[in-house]
């Protein structure tokens, strides 16, 4: 090729003011990242907003699938760990008890899963346009969020529907503040499974058993008290930030009683350890979204 | 060379030093992989799936100046999208690197939506992912529409669309904005002939308006008329980069030797042009490290 001829001419050196220009799809600095997705705030709404609408629209019954699945799933699991293990003795108002753990712990579930595939099934909008990606796992869960909206009103009916009756109290104002440090915590897992799974896409296989296993042991269906003389488990427990969100959502909701502080601090702490986590290991890899 | 070093100090887009090699999935039977199936198995867990190196581009740099459309020739297959996807950032060089004052956009290659949403929600989404505020994309609105010529269309989900029909969209979506540095590709100038005068009509107007342009084109007679000057690539090599008319006269004279299945004289026409032609080497003005590698 050209560099066998001897004829061809060696390049010319020729110097260049760089001040003005920047790399081409380089990755912002991290402080800049952070304002970018604020500019992009009106992508992220509409797009989840859109897809609210049009999610569901393959399956006939469209958005009822959303109670459907949850309560469905409760009908299982009331029959089997309920009636016939009889996990849910000694637990006060299981079928309430067994309510909120499937409601809260699906809405996880599904803004995890689906923004964990958000860099392969958008890769043609990726590849397309320019724009921070962080957008594209935070509007799955914006619209898993508004989605979350009408499930939750529909399980605090059901709270108050089944007997035996429940109160409504100032604690269900409590529900509010669970269910945004639960979606702040989710969001933050959702951006670091979004890059793993982006770029090794069995890792989503894995995440549906792991979640799976995690819905097993937040106490879900049965009551942690059965562990109660085994340190190990119950320390694991309270760490388990899924667990303290159904554990707090059961004290103000069924049980009438003010969580501990103890378990605020730790779902605080858990909320801003995975969102700052997740955010600077997603944009660590910004470059690389969508290609090949 | 004092006149071209004032002229090159504040350029638009500076290509330096890249290549690019892609490892692509080759079904060819090759030698190195083990027949048996647990050998077989090991390789594909340790990601040495049966690939082989491609080199779309070899080593090159150049630097487009602001006011400069900057015409690209070859045959198919010679990297010039290669080279296009790189300066708009759409991949990353395997070396070197490009250099912008702002984000070349590419219109409308292959911006492929969201098929379940109505062509409306996809124009709103599009406009909002190129960073469009809402009141711009508002006044913009009915002009894309227009564009599109879609009609009421517009309103049905995309994957109901004909491919020309979706084409035309994302056409109308990418020519919304009105970046300072284009990437044109002729290719795209096709569909019905109503609505190629619309876009040729719309290109003009973005051509214009930009201050830098690289314009792909097979057809010589548009790359003579707006190209101030060209460069020319062959199977990943850059061949010439220089005056429009030297350039086209030799590509032409080139293609016509090929035609004739001449291969010999066009040999000679391809040595000519790599000899004539000026090679840049991208050196930082300010003595030091080289920041952006």
């Amino acid at each position: 090729m050209s560099q066998y001829d001897p004829l061809v001419p060696a390049p010319t050196p020729t110097p260049v003011n760089i001040r003005l220009l920047q790399r081409v799809g380089s990755r912002p600095k991290f402080l800049d990242y952070l304002v970018t997705l604020w500019d992009y705030r009106h992508f992220v709404y509409y797009d989840s907003r859109a897809r609210v609408m049009s999610g569901n629209s393959q399956d006939r019954l469209g958005g009822a699938w959303l109670l459907l699945t949850p309560l469905l799933n409760g009908a299982v699991y009331y029959l089997i760990f309920g009636i016939l293990l009889g996990t849910g003795r000694g637990i006060e108002n299981f079928i309430s008890y067994l309510i909120i753990g499937l409601f809260l712990f699906q809405y996880s579930t599904r803004s995890i899963s689906t923004s964990a595939r958000s860099m392969i099934s958008n890769r043609n909008v990726l590849q397309a346009f320019r724009f921070p990606r962080a957008t594209l796992p935070i509007a799955v869960n914006v619209r898993e969020a508004l989605s979350s909206v009408p499930t939750l009103i529909v399980m605090l009916l059901l709270i108050i529907l089944i007997p035996p009756v429940e109160v409504i109290s100032v604690k269900w104002l409590f529900l509010i503040l669970v269910v945004g440090l639960q979606s702040l915590f989710h969001l933050g897992i959702s951006l670091i499974m979004a890059r793993v799974v982006g770029f090794v896409p069995d890792v989503a296989h894995l995440l549906g058993f792991g979640l799976r296993a995690w819905l097993y042991f937040s106490a879900v269906f049965f009551s942690v008290d059965r562990f109660a003389d085994n340190p190990w488990i119950m320390a694991m427990m309270n760490a388990n930030p899924m667990f303290i969100v159904l554990d707090i959502a059961r004290d103000c909701l069924i049980y009438d009683t003010w969580p501990s502080m103890v378990r605020w601090l730790t779902l605080c702490t858990w909320a801003l350890a995975s969102l700052s986590v997740g955010i600077v290991f997603f944009w660590r890899a910004e470059e690389r979204y969508g290609r090949g | 060379m004092d006149v071209a070093e004032l002229l090159v100090s504040s350029p638009a887009v500076v290509v330096d030093d890249v290549s690019m090699t892609y490892s692509v999935i080759s079904s060819e039977q090759r030698a190195d992989i083990p027949k048996d199936i647990f050998g077989r198995a090991l390789t594909r867990i340790r990601h040495r799936r049966p690939t082989v190196a491609v080199d779309a581009l070899h080593r090159m740099s150049l630097i487009a100046q602001h006011g400069e459309c900057i015409g690209v020739i070859g045959r198919n297959g010679s990297g010039k999208s290669t080279l296009m996807r790189l300066i708009s950032g759409q991949e990353s060089p395997t070396t070197g690197s490009v250099l912008a004052t702002s984000t070349p956009i590419a219109l409308g290659v292959s911006a492929a939506l969201v098929p379940d949403m109505s062509g409306e929600a996809n124009v709103m989404l599009g406009c909002l992912a190129m960073g469009l505020g809402r009141a711009e994309i508002d006044a913009k609105f009915s002009s894309i529409v227009e564009l599109s010529a879609l009609g009421k269309a517009i309103h049905l989900p995309m994957k109901s669309y004909s491919s020309g029909m979706a084409s035309r969209l994302r056409f109308a979506i990418a020519a919304a904005v009105d970046p300072e540095i284009l990437i044109l590709d002729e290719a795209l100038n096709t569909g019905d002939a109503e609505f190629g005068e619309r876009t040729r009509a719309r290109m003009t107007e973005l051509r214009e308006q930009a201050g830098c342009v690289f314009l792909v084109s097979h057809s010589m007679s548009s790359i003579r008329d707006l190209a101030t000057r060209v460069i020319w690539l062959d199977k990943g090599e850059m061949l010439h980069d220089g005056d429009t008319e030297r350039v086209v006269t030799l590509y032409e004279k080139f293609i016509w030797y090929l035609r004739r299945d001449d291969q010999a004289s066009a040999e000679k026409i391809r040595r000519a042009a790599r000899r004539e032609m000026t090679r840049v080497e991208v050196t930082e003005r300010a003595a030091g490290r080289r920041r952006w590698k």
